[in-house]
Order: structure tokens, then C-alpha cells, then sequence
């Protein structure tokens, strides 16, 4: 295979976006420098428990992905990481652009590190789990989970005692290979690369901003990604749909559809595109994991385009009974250990009330906060809402007013994960190609 | 082989805490040719890979056995450390001793480890008698056939050659653009589709490594991903290319089928591309009589979302260019009604919510959730029966004219590529994908790539955004030149080959033939994909799989016994 390591990609974001467009370079012969914010790859699609239309698991589609990601050799990982600054070298931006990335400290020296996982055993804080969405426990010193990749721990410095009180130090004392640093300093790094891509994803509406649903203080009502955490076998219930308030089993569960979203007067006015499709999987896999419980999905429309997805809600109605209420949920309320679930059915037209034991809210999709910072560092374009802008929306969806720097994901708005992975390529074709032009695509044996 | 080394991982708690890892490597220890055994908490990790390299060199290990997870794993991770140090890797073999062994046993940890000692004696019998081979590379005709040219086909067609690689676009009609040619304006920002369109031809037309082929079919095909040979209407001889993407797009379900809504039989109940036409020439009359109808009503879903009788799935296109007719439609006949109908209002894209709910705030289109049950004429009027579910009540419209979205099924000629091509469909006739989360480009074929409406019904952004991403992995296989095969692939004894054509017969992949003069059976290893059907039918054993020998499997499965 011809390699040109030195036509090099920044690809900013490691989730499933950034993730295609680095093995579609890489495997093309040409390096790539992949930085991603946390401490291992993977995105949100890590967080998932199974996907639609097929239930696919979600680590087990996943997995093979990232371990590719983390062993090929033109690609360089550069994780627990943030982009300090891009610039063009030259004026002109065909030069290339240098890239400034601070790499936050470990205090774990990753190359002695084995992944061993004794220092999170012997760890002795407990807090709560960002990528368990808080429903469960990670310790002071911690990988996001046991697939990461890489598989090496950070120490959460607020609440390490040793950072704290100065001391503790178990996990130096456990570790076999005396790979723990509580001296490590960040690091700058220093990259020049030919083109970027940015693939830095989305976060959800936080539910505080939802005040009609409990402003995210309602025990019992949480939002969906935590319910993928619930549902997900490696997650902090093993899988198990217990609800948080006291570990039972809910028996009536109502999930609801365009919290935040569809609501120009309130909140946000577009669509989420993905939510319809993950409900209708979440209530299927809620009752394949509660045979007698009941779903309700209240939503506006069934918004189930793409292959197999119609047939996939039909099933979620038919086979798993499933009850679709059509119409927007009022408020929740908390009595007697259970949440009041009161809203409108418009088909029916008349008022109801469930008494739910759970709610899952299924929030807007917003750029992440990273997207933002970095669009004002290359001078990109945004909307309204801060969601990248391409070129131009039909004919130009990866491209930006930057030549060289490319758009792959939801950084440009909602997507699922089969339009990801298609746009992700969409990218990684614009950089080829230039990358091609630029090394003289050979064209011997066209025969 | 002789010297052989096994490695046993723990997988942190993965493997040790169910399988006694101590226990394993003392019992293995001991087995014929196994000169060296150990275990480490994590084989995969770099001093893991370290602890096995060195212990090749130093025991001189002519082959492996690396007890760990499921080989999809890491096989290749181990088979690289080994290589590196001049192991050949196919003398590298994985236990799966945790996704086989224990994850499944973890309440019986005594016999768990009896499995694991057993599972790895296995594959010790194994590399006892691999052989080493070597990585099978084939040169990649670097010339791409896009099929189709609508926008998905111009775009991937334009993508290629953009990169320096030559495109032969073939296109059935004698014209391109595909159905974006057919359309008036765009949504959601009511642009003219020749606007976006002209430019976008003008550049395939006038590149000089794009050739257009226009009034023309596939009449033949063969070869496999890198070297495909194909031969088409309208040019003498065959052509090699390495790859092809197929952008054949869609076509609309006949109106015949819906005899619900006149099946054809009414002039004024038309198809959304009539309507379109209408648009684009700047005229709106009835077909029936040439008077500007005062009423329209639109009916979504025509065929779609109805799996008792028509197509199961949802189109997904039409929601958001019906709101764009209804919009065009208000625009030029102001005084005019425009009702639609429809079950879920499907408006997924930026700009495209917003753009629906201006079309029935600003343009005042009425919509109407509710199927329509039947369509009935009577004295040029269309009566249009149905039920406005939101009301709960029975509802009839009398209109003027009736556009019917119809289902997008798939394009003209895609039965018959699909059968020339060998390439697989999904149960409505669309191309199917790899796997439809991580590999939507791709289809079952190797080097044959999926773009655009082909796949599933897709509008021109996501289309646009596919056909980019397929041409990726077109540049990708260019960029490389070469295809590279795996090396276990059946091979012919040639001494014991009769020639009896059982493996020609029953290969699934074509990669069986026939000697050309001899009477020999023979393999095309870049078609081969070592399912071993070849193997198990030949009733003299001339055909074996390599490192998978019926000597190999007989000594493996007497180490299980």
C-alpha cells in the first residue's frame, strides 16, 4: 500500500462521525490526528444499549470500530484533549493549518500503564457517573468504560483525596507498573496538518431548561440517553429497568416525544430527527425487558423515514402494544410515588392523566458547546441555534467557506447514525481528493 | 511445528475471575509441543504484546496459540506483534476462552477452566499443522462506472474524477439530471432546481476524465472488486474498471395500483411529477379541461405505509416537496384552496419544520390528518372522501384536481443490475446495504458501492451527502491500488482433482470454475471467501482450505473428545 503519512487530517471529535472519516483516510494511505475530549473514543453511540432498526448492541457493532481506531498505525490518538488553536500557516489555507491542542494532565503515565484496572478497584471515592448520566458510580480515578479505548484511567483531580487533602495515594500503591503521576502537567502539542475535519456531535437539552417536566429535579423522570444507561448490560444496573427513586421495577412507563424541540414559542423550533425512532426502540427494548409492563409514547407526529423504520414503529405498536398517544404532555406531577404524567389527546381530543411509575423525555438535540468555540476559531458560519453551517445545503453538505476544512456529523445539525456514517464519508472524500490532487492520483493499470 | 508457545490473558477480571488462569496455563504446559506458556492480566496491552514477542525469540516459537476474547478482537493486534519479530501471522492462532468460555460459564468455574484447557489443546492441534502464507494482493483497475445520472451519480461521478481518477457514467435516458431535472423549485428555499442542477452537469459533462454515456445499459459483467470487466450498449468492447457505484434512484408506484384513487382512469387526479411539470412551465390547469383549479387537494402516503396492500415503508420525500407544491401552488393561483392530506407530518432536516409550518401559517394550506378512502368524479368534479382523524369525523372535499404522492420504489432497471451484477436487494427491491448503521454505503458486493434514492428513498441533500461518502470509499480503494485478500482461501490438489465440477456447483461466490483446457476444477482467490462449501462437497478431498486441512480439523476435534 502507497502511504503518504506526511498529508495529514485533524478530525476534531472521535464519535462515530469522526471515527468513519479517520479509517476512510487512514485506510487510503494518508495519516490522520484525531483529538477527542475525553479520556477514551467512541461518542455518544458508546453510551447506547441497542440500536434501531435491528437491536443491534450497540458496544458490540462499536467495538470492533474502535479498537480499529485505537491500533492503526497512521492513526494518532490524542484523547483527554482540547483544541487550544487553529490557524493557517499561511495566509492562504491550501498550506495547511497549524493546530495548538492541550492535552489534559492523567496523572497516570499511559505509556507504563497496562489497563490493568487495579487502581479503580483500590480507589476509594465514589462519585457520580457523567457517562452513566449519574445513575451510577465511576471512582476518583476512572475510565469511561471497560471497552475504552484507550484503555487507561484519568484521576478526576476535585475529587481525588490526594489532590484534596494530599493523602490517600492507594492507587500508586496498587499500581503494578508505577505508572501513576500525580506531578503530570498539561501538555501543549504542536500538529500541522492539510485539512480539518470537525465531528464534534451533539448534548441534549438539559432537562433543567424543561420546567414543565420537572426541570430535571422530578425523581423518576430522566432523559434518554440515561434510559440507553439502563438499558445498556455494562450499564449501572446490568441492564435491569429499575427506577432510580427506589430500585423497582416500573410498570407504566411514559415516554415523551419533542421535549424542547418543535416548540418555536418556548424552545427550540426544528426537529430532532432521532427521537421518534429511539423511542419507539426504548419502549420495544423496556417491554422485551418487562413482559407486563405498559409503554406510552406521547408525540406529535411518528416521524419514522428511513428503511425499515415505519415498519419498525408498526412493530413497536402491534407486537410490543405499545400506546402511541398523540399529543404534547402539559405537566408532570410527583404524588404518592409515582409521576402524573397530564396531557392532551388530540386524536380523542379529551384530557388524560397516567400515573407512571418512570418518564423518559426525549430532548432537543443542541450543538455541542465545542462546536461553537471552534467555529469562531476558523471563522465558520453557524445558525440561530449554533448548529455548523455547510457551504451549501444541497450540493455542498460537507464543505465549508474554508477550503480545507470539512463538516461530518451532527456538528451541521440532527442525524442519525446511518446519515452520519454517509456524511462522515462525505468528509473523508473531500479530503482524499485533495490529498490526491495534491500527491498526483496515479492512474497506471487503467487499462 | 514443533515449538509451540501459548499465551493466557486474564482480561482483568473478564477471564480470571471465572477461569482459573493458573490452573490453565500448568495443564497446557505440559501438552505435547508446547514449549512455553504464561499468562498476563492483559495480553493485548503493549507489555503484553512485549512478553509475547520476546518469548518468541527466546523459546524460537515456530507458532502461537493466544488464549483471550473472540478473535474479531485482537486477532489482528497478536498477529502484528508476531510479525514483527518474523513469526509469520498466520501461525498465530486466538482461544476465545471469553466470549466462548467465560461469559457464558461464570457460575461454574471448575468446568469453565476444564473448557478453557480443552478449547486451547484444540487450537494448539491447530497451529501445529498451520502453514505460513502470505497476504494475497490483487492491482486495482483504477477507472470507476457510476450507474446513473441523477444528482447522486453526477455528484459521486464528479467526486472521483475531481480526485484524478477516470469515471465512465452511464446513464439509461437520453439525458442527465435524473428526477431533480423533472423538479420546478426546491425546498425549503423555494430555489430553481436548474439553478442547482446546470452547474452540477456543466462540470461532469466538460471534465475531461468523465465520460458520459447517455442511452446506455450494462450487458455484461464480471470480474470482482478491483478488476470488474463490463461491457455496455453502444460501445464495441468490453471496458475494465475497479469499482462501481450504483445511483439507478427511484421511480413512482403506478397510479394503476391504487384503484382507490381512480387508478389512473380520472384526468385530474395526477402524480406529484405531472404537477411538478406544471410548475416548471409556469401554468397550473386541469389535464380534464384546461380551467385553473380553485381546489387541490394533496393525498400523502399514495401507496406508501400500507403493508396489507401496497408498500410497507414510508417514502420520505414526500412531506416536505408536497408542502413546497401546496406552497408554489397558493403562490400562483392566490386565490385557490390547497388541502392535504396526511398521517405524520415527516419534516427531518434543517429548515425543514420551519419551512412546513410556513407553509400552513403563511401560505394558509390546510392539512388534514387522516387517510383518504376513496377518490369518486362525477360531472368534472372530484369528490375526495376520507376521515380527519383529529375531528374523529368523516370528511368529503369536492376538488378540482387531485396529486397523489405516490410511493418511491426503485428505479427503472435496478431488477435487472442487481441480477447482472450479482449485487443483493432487500425485500422491497432497493439495494442493500452492508449493514445499516455502520456501512449504509456499501453493498454485499465488494467493490461495488451504493449511492443516492438506489438505496432507499432520499432527497437531494441526503443523496448528495451518500454519493460523497461512497465515493470515498472508491478513492480509497484507488488511493491504495491494490486489493488485499486473505490467504486461506480453497485451493485444488491437483493430483486428486477428477474434475467432477461439484465445487464449480455448489461455491456461492463464483469463485469456483472449471480448468479452461484441463480436467481440473480451479479457485479465484480474490473471489473466494473460505466458507469451505467446496471443501466438504469434493468427494476426492483435492479441495481443502488452507490452514483449515481435514487433517487439522480431525486432530482439533480429537483434542475436544
Amino acid at each position: 500500500m502507497k502511504q503518504s503519512p506526511s498529508l495529514r487530517a485533524l478530525i476534531v471529535g472521535a464519535g462515530i462521525a469522526g471515527m468513519q472519516a479517520a479509517l476512510e483516510i487512514a485506510n487510503a494511505g494518508y495519516g490522520v490526528v484525531l483529538v477527542e475530549r475525553l479520556p477514551s473514543i467512541g461518542g455518544r453511540m458508546a453510551q447506547l444499549s441497542e440500536t434501531f432498526p435491528t437491536l443491534d448492541c450497540a458496544q458490540c457493532i462499536l467495538t470492533p470500530r474502535t479498537v480499529e481506531v485505537g491500533h492503526h498505525p497512521l492513526i494518532e490518538l490524542i484523547t483527554y484533549s482540547e483544541i487550544k488553536d487553529i490557524r493557517p500557516i499561511q495566509a492562504d489555507e491550501r498550506a495547511g493549518f497549524r493546530v495548538l491542542i492541550h492535552r489534559h494532565p492523567a496523572y497516570v503515565n499511559w505509556d507504563v500503564c497496562t489497563g490493568c484496572g487495579y487502581c479503580q478497584e483500590k480507589c476509594p471515592v465514589r462519585v457520580d457517573s457523567e457517562f452513566e448520566r449519574n445513575l451510577g458510580k465511576r471512582k476518583a480515578i476512572y475510565t469511561l468504560s471497560p471497552q475504552a479505548v484507550p484503555n487507561k484511567p484519568v484521576i478526576d483531580r476535585q475529587h481525588c483525596i490526594f489532590f484534596q487533602r494530599g493523602k490517600c495515594r492507594a492507587c500508586e500503591r496498587f499500581c503494578p507498573t508505577g505508572a501513576i503521576d500525580y506531578t503530570q502537567e498539561a501538555q501543549l502539542v504542536e500538529v500541522e496538518v492539510q485539512a480539518v475535519i470537525l465531528a464534534t456531535g451533539y448534548e441534549l437539552y438539559d432537562l433543567s431548561r424543561l420546567p414543565e417536566y420537572g426541570g430535571g429535579r422530578m425523581v423518576d423522570v430522566i432523559d434518554a440517553l440515561a434510559f440507553e444507561r439502563l438499558l445498556s448490560a455494562s450499564g449501572p444496573t446490568a441492564g435491569k429497568i429499575l427506577r432510580p427513586s427506589d430500585g423497582t421495577v416500573p410498570r407504566e412507563v411514559v415516554f415523551i416525544q419533542c421535549a424542547g424541540s418543535r416548540d418555536p414559542e418556548r424552545h427550540l423550533p426544528y426537529c430532532s430527527k432521532i427521537c421518534c425512532m429511539y423511542a419507539a426502540k426504548q419502549a420495544m427494548l423496556y417491554r422485551h425487558r418487562v413482559h407486563d409492563g405498559q409503554a406510552y409514547v406521547f408525540y406529535i407526529d411518528v416521524r419514522a423515514a428511513g428503511k425499515r423504520y415505519d415498519e419498525f414503529t408498526q412493530r413497536a405498536m402491534e407486537e410490543e402494544n405499545v400506546l402511541y398517544l398523540r399529543g404534547k404532555v402539559s405537566r408532570l406531577m410527583r404524588r404518592d410515588g409515582k409521576v402524573h404524567v397530564l396531557g392532551a389527546d388530540t386524536l380523542s381530543g379529551r384530557q388524560i392523566e397516567i400515573a407512571a411509575d418512570m418518564v423518559v423525555v426525549a430532548p432537543a438535540m443542541l450543538p455541542h458547546p465545542e462546536t461553537r468555540r471552534l467555529a469562531g476559531m476558523l471563522g465558520l458560519p453557524t445558525d440561530e441555534h449554533g448548529w455548523l453551517l455547510p457551504l451549501e445545503p444541497q450540493l455542498h453538505p460537507v464543505e465549508t467557506i474554508r477550503p480545507g476544512v470539512f463538516l461530518a456529523g451532527t456538528v451541521t445539525g440532527p442525524m442519525d447514525i446511518p446519515e452520519t456514517v454517509a456524511h462522515a464519508g462525505g468528509a473523508a472524500a473531500k479530503v482524499l481528493s485533495m490529498f490526491l490532487r495534491q500527491t498526483g492520483a496515479l492512474v497506471e493499470g487503467a487499462g | 511445528m514443533a515449538r509451540i508457545g501459548v499465551f493466557v490473558c486474564h482480561c482483568g477480571l473478564n477471564i480470571a475471575g471465572t477461569v482459573n488462569v493458573q490452573r490453565v496455563v500448568e495443564s497446557v504446559r505440559s501438552y505435547p509441543d508446547v514449549v512455553f506458556a504464561t499468562d498476563y492480566r492483559y495480553m493485548c496491552s503493549d507489555p503484553g504484546q512485549t512478553l509475547i514477542r520476546q518469548a518468541i525469540i527466546e523459546y524460537g516459537l515456530d507458532g502461537i496459540v493466544v488464549a483471550a476474547c473472540s478473535p474479531t478482537m485482537h486477532e489482528t493486534t497478536f498477529r502484528k506483534a508476531a510479525a514483527a519479530v518474523g513469526l509469520n501471522p498466520y501461525c498465530v492462532e486466538i482461544a476465545n476462552i471469553r466470549e466462548q468460555v467465560a461469559w457464558p460459564h461464570q457460575s461454574e468455574p471448575d468446568k469453565a477452566t476444564e473448557k478453557a484447557i480443552e478449547t486451547i489443546a484444540s487450537i494448539v492441534e491447530k497451529v501445529r499443522y498451520d502453514e505460513p502464507l502470505e497476504l494475497l494482493t490483487f492491482p486495482v483497475t483504477r477507472r470507476a462506472l457510476v450507474i446513473g445520472g441523477g444528482v447522486a451519480g453526477l455528484t459521486a461521478a464528479l467526486e472521483i474524477a475531481n480526485a484524478g481518477y477516470p469515471v465512465i457514467l452511464v446513464e439509461r435516458s437520453e439525458r442527465l439530471g435524473g428526477h431533480v431535472a423533472q423538479l420546478s423549485y426546491l425546498y425549503p428555499d423555494f430555489d430553481a432546481s436548474e439553478a442547482l442542477l446546470k452547474p452540477l452537469i456543466e462540470a461532469v459533462t466538460g471534465h475531461p476524465l468523465i465520460h458520459v454515456l447517455t442511452n446506455s445499459v450494462l450487458t455484461g459483467w464480471e470480474g470482482q472488486a478491483g478488476n470488474f470487466t463490463v461491457t455496455l450498449r453502444g460501445i464495441p468492447s468490453p471496458i475494465k474498471v475497479g469499482a462501481a457505484i450504483l445511483a439507478t434512484g427511484f421511480k413512482l408506484y403506478a397510479q394503476q395500483h391504487l384503484p382507490e384513487y381512480g387508478g389512473g382512469r380520472y384526468p385530474d387526479v395526477i402524480d406529484s411529477l405531472k404537477f411538478e411539470a406544471m410548475l416548471k412551465a409556469g401554468e397550473i390547469r386541469r389535464p380534464s379541461d384546461g380551467r385553473v383549479p380553485q381546489e387541490v387537494v394533496w393525498v400523502q402516503c399514495a401507496g406508501s405505509r400500507d403493508p396489507a396492500s401496497h408498500c410497507p415503508y414510508c417514502s420520505k420525500i414526500c412531506c416536505m416537496y408536497v408542502a413546497r407544491q401546496a406552497a408554489l401552488y397558493r403562490r400562483a393561483v392566490p386565490e385557490g384552496q390547497a388541502y392535504v392530506f396526511y398521517i405524520d407530518i415527516r419534516s427531518q432536516g434543517r429548515g425543514y419544520e420551519e419551512f412546513v409550518r410556513q407553509v400552513m401559517e403563511e401560505y394558509e394550506v390546510v392539512y388534514l390528518r387522516g387517510k383518504v378512502s376513496k377518490i369518486i368524479e362525477r360531472n368534472g368534479v372530484l369528490e375526495v372522501w376520507g376521515a380527519d382523524t383529529l375531528s374523529g369525523q368523516a370528511l368529503h372535499l369536492n376538488a378540482d384536481l387531485v396529486i397523489l404522492a405516490l410511493a418511491a420504489i426503485p428505479g427503472a432497471g435496478s431488477e435487472a443490475l442487481a441480477h447482472l451484477m450479482r449485487v443483493a436487494t432487500d425485500e422491497s427491491g432497493f439495494f442493500a446495504e452492508v449493514h445499516p448503521k455502520l456501512r449504509p454505503v456499501e453493498s454485499f458486493t465488494a467493490g461495488i458501492y451504493l449511492a443516492g434514492a438506489a438505496q432507499f428513498p432520499k432527497d437531494i441533500r441526503e443523496s448528495v451527502a451518500q454519493a460523497t461518502g461512497a465515493a470515498a470509499k472508491v478513492l480509497q480503494l484507488f488511493a491504495r491500488g491494490e486489493m488485499v485478500a486473505e490467504p486461506n482461501v480453497a485451493t485444488v490438489d491437483e493430483e486428486l482433482c477428477a474434475g467432477c465440477g461439484r465445487c464449480v456447483e455448489i461455491c456461492p461466490y463464483d469463485a469456483r470454475a472449471m480448468h479452461a483446457w484441463k480436467t481440473l476444477a480451479t479457485v479465484n482467490a480474490a473471489l473466494c471467501q473460505s466458507c469451505g462449501a467446496c471443501a466438504v462437497v469434493c468427494p476426492n478431498k483435492a479441495t481443502t482450505i488452507k490452514n483449515l486441512s481435514p487433517r487439522q480439523v480431525m486432530a482439533m476435534v480429537e483434542a475436544l473428545l
